[in-house]
């Protein structure tokens, strides 16, 4: 704790290339400690690192099948059953941050083939559209059903975007991914609610406004935080649709 | 020192810090990035991308949590010293490290966006309003800018253009960056799912940098508190009691703090005393902490050398600091406390003759 100077005791000089040896010692277990500290630090930081979840491009399992494009209220594309399953209804998006308005209107009402790569976490998967071409067979006399209300929920979760969350990004949800899922959003990818509770055995939904529309800016501000919301839910085939009332949100933490 | 600038003046002790330090972010980097993940539990592997841009933001974290230590840990114990005199480069590479962590950051979350990624970056999340969700980049932003005009400015050409007292308060404003990036990790990374090793990291870093600080600020306050005796002291015709001579070890000096904390360092050496100021005219360095050698006082923290008669640095060099007089009666030194202008000649006191 001395500050004062003494005769004896071991001086410095940068440009002076001896260094006196009691200090070079000490330097010497100084860098030692710093460099294996850092080494230390860094397998105990990546290591120890959560779980982004088993989402992800599926690659190998490349999407070609006819149907039908619809907006509810973001684009989602409707096949029908093919004997072992019953009709789907899959959530859309374009390359990268974009999602895939153009087409959805551009298409409407006409079968047509999608082709694309799925994003896929457990549940949930997300075509990202690579072609959509118009078909003339392949989906027969196919009428997608109507929704299917299931009733007003009170539900506890996150509202991600649904690209990054399926697995395009691992991880692709929380706080530090929040201007990442805006930035999505913003771009046309459909919002999902991950909810800590399930309704029908399902823990993901996409997400409109109560009144069906696309949702605007007021769910910014709610994007990524741990919230409670109510709403209608109401089931497309297997994708359950969460017509959240955002007046009723509340942030949990 | 140098009478012109070159980027940098190499010397082995510079060679050693910086290969030193180059290991030890290669192995911070490669533990990260490569070695440790495949002692991960995931499902699947986090994006590479993500691991390349926590690896960078951490190990810049770490890195200027040691940087911020060096300057206390070295007022608490000098064999510190040598950490201190090649610090810029630290500083230097830190934000180079912190810079390439932002660079990941904008090719990944705010890349694949028909807005412009800097546009995407600045506009995607506006909750300035709200902690939980703040935008936690543009603190990270802030940080960065700040570390790269330090690292810009560190060289001594700007020292010179801008000034010492200008140029320290500049390279002061590396508080502010340690507590945007504290902030920026704390509204960020820290608010994902339960990490103990990163909170725990993040907390023992604050803890660390303050306390260390604090300490330090204690041991000054202290000091100045026992070197009352040139404060309250038997005054002389404006003269003031520094101390006695035996205080004062050979080729050191003792350090006297003034009314209007005006430091002021008293040399012994070859049976002589001089007064210079204690303040280093490159970066205001404790010349009163270092040693006389080859006839000049020498500073602790990068060498600038002045000689003691008259507080200018031998030719070639041009830098020039205040002298004091000095008297000596019996054994007790006296000074007076009013600073001679920059490079005056002072006769130096001779020990064994007294006023």
């Amino acid at each position: 704790m001395s500050w004062k100077q003494t005769k004896d005791a071991p001086f410095f000089v940068g440009y002076l290339n001896a260094v006196p040896k009691p200090l070079a010692v000490f330097v010497l277990v100084f860098a030692l400690c710093f460099a294996g500290g850092m080494g230390l630090a860094a397998l105990a930081l990546s290591s120890t690192q959560n779980d982004p979840g088993s989402g992800g491009f599926q690659w190998g399992n490349r999407f070609e099948q006819a149907g039908l494009l619809e907006l509810r209220p973001y684009p989602v594309f409707r096949v029908p059953g093919d004997g072992k399953s019953g009709p789907r209804t899959y959530m859309l998006s374009g390359q990268g941050k974009r999602g895939v308005f153009a087409q959805a209107e551009a298409n409407a009402v006409t079968p047509i083939t999608l082709r694309g790569v799925p994003v896929n976490r457990g549940d949930l998967t997300m075509i990202q559209v690579g072609k959509v071409e118009a078909t003339e067979d392949g989906t027969g006399n196919f009428t997608p059903s109507a929704a299917v209300p299931l009733g007003r929920w009170k539900l506890a979760g996150e509202i991600c975007d649904g690209k990054c969350y399926a697995g395009a990004m691992r991880p692709g949800q929380g706080l530090a991914h929040k201007a990442c899922a805006d930035l999505c959003i913003t771009g046309g990818i459909p919002p999902v609610f991950v909810s800590t509770g399930p309704v029908e055995g399902r823990n993901f939904f996409l997400m409109a406004d109560k009144d069906g529309n696309l949702l605007g800016d007021e769910i910014r501000d709610l994007l990524a935080l741990y919230i409670e919301v109510e709403g209608e839910v109401e089931r497309l085939d297997d994708l359950l649709v969460f017509k959240a009332d955002l007046s009723t949100a509340r942030v949990l933490r | 020192m140098s009478v012109q600038y070159t980027p940098v003046l190499w010397n082995r002790n510079k060679l050693v810090y910086d290969a030193v330090l180059l290991i030890a972010v290669a192995l911070y980097l490669y533990v990260f990035i490569r070695y440790a993940p495949a002692f991960e539990d995931v499902t699947k592997p986090i994006d590479g991308a993500t691991l390349r841009m926590r690896a960078f933001g951490s190990c810049a974290f770490l890195m200027l949590t040691v940087i911020l230590c060096i300057g206390p840990l070295a007022r608490l114990d000098r064999r510190f010293l040598p950490l201190l005199y090649n610090r810029r480069h630290f500083g230097v590479m830190t934000a180079g490290i912190a810079a390439v962590h932002a660079n990941y950051v904008l090719g990944w979350y705010f890349n694949f966006s028909p807005t412009d990624k800097y546009v995407a970056l600045l506009s995607s999340n506006t909750s300035y309003g709200q902690i939980l969700g703040f935008p936690f980049e543009a603190l990270g932003i802030g940080a960065l800018l700040i570390l790269l005009v330090l690292a810009a400015t560190s060289h001594d050409f700007w020292l010179s253009f801008l000034g010492a007292p200008l140029w320290k308060a500049l390279h002061m404003s590396i508080y502010i960056a340690y507590a945007l990036v504290v902030l920026h990790v704390a509204l960020g990374a820290l608010q994902g799912p339960g990490d103990p090793i990163l909170t725990s990291l993040v907390t023992a870093s604050v803890v660390l940098v303050c306390g260390l600080h604090f300490t330090t600020g204690r041991m000054e306050a202290a000091r100045e508190r026992g070197e009352a005796t040139a404060k309250a002291s038997l005054e002389q015709a404006g003269w003031v009691i520094a101390g006695e001579v035996d205080e004062i070890d050979e080729d050191c000096a003792k350090v006297v703090t003034l009314d209007d904390d005006e430091r002021v360092a008293i040399f012994k050496y070859d049976g002589k005393l001089s007064a210079i100021t204690n303040a280093c005219a490159h970066q205001n360095g404790p010349l009163g902490e270092g040693k006389v050698l080859w006839g000049c006082i020498t500073c602790p923290w990068h060498g600038y050398q002045y000689n003691l008669a008259d507080g200018r640095a031998p030719e070639p060099f041009t830098e020039k600091i205040s002298t004091y007089r000095l008297r000596l009666i019996g054994s007790t030194v006296l000074l007076d406390p009013k600073a001679l202008p920059p490079g005056t000649h002072v006769e130096p006191v001779k020990l064994g003759v007294s006023a």
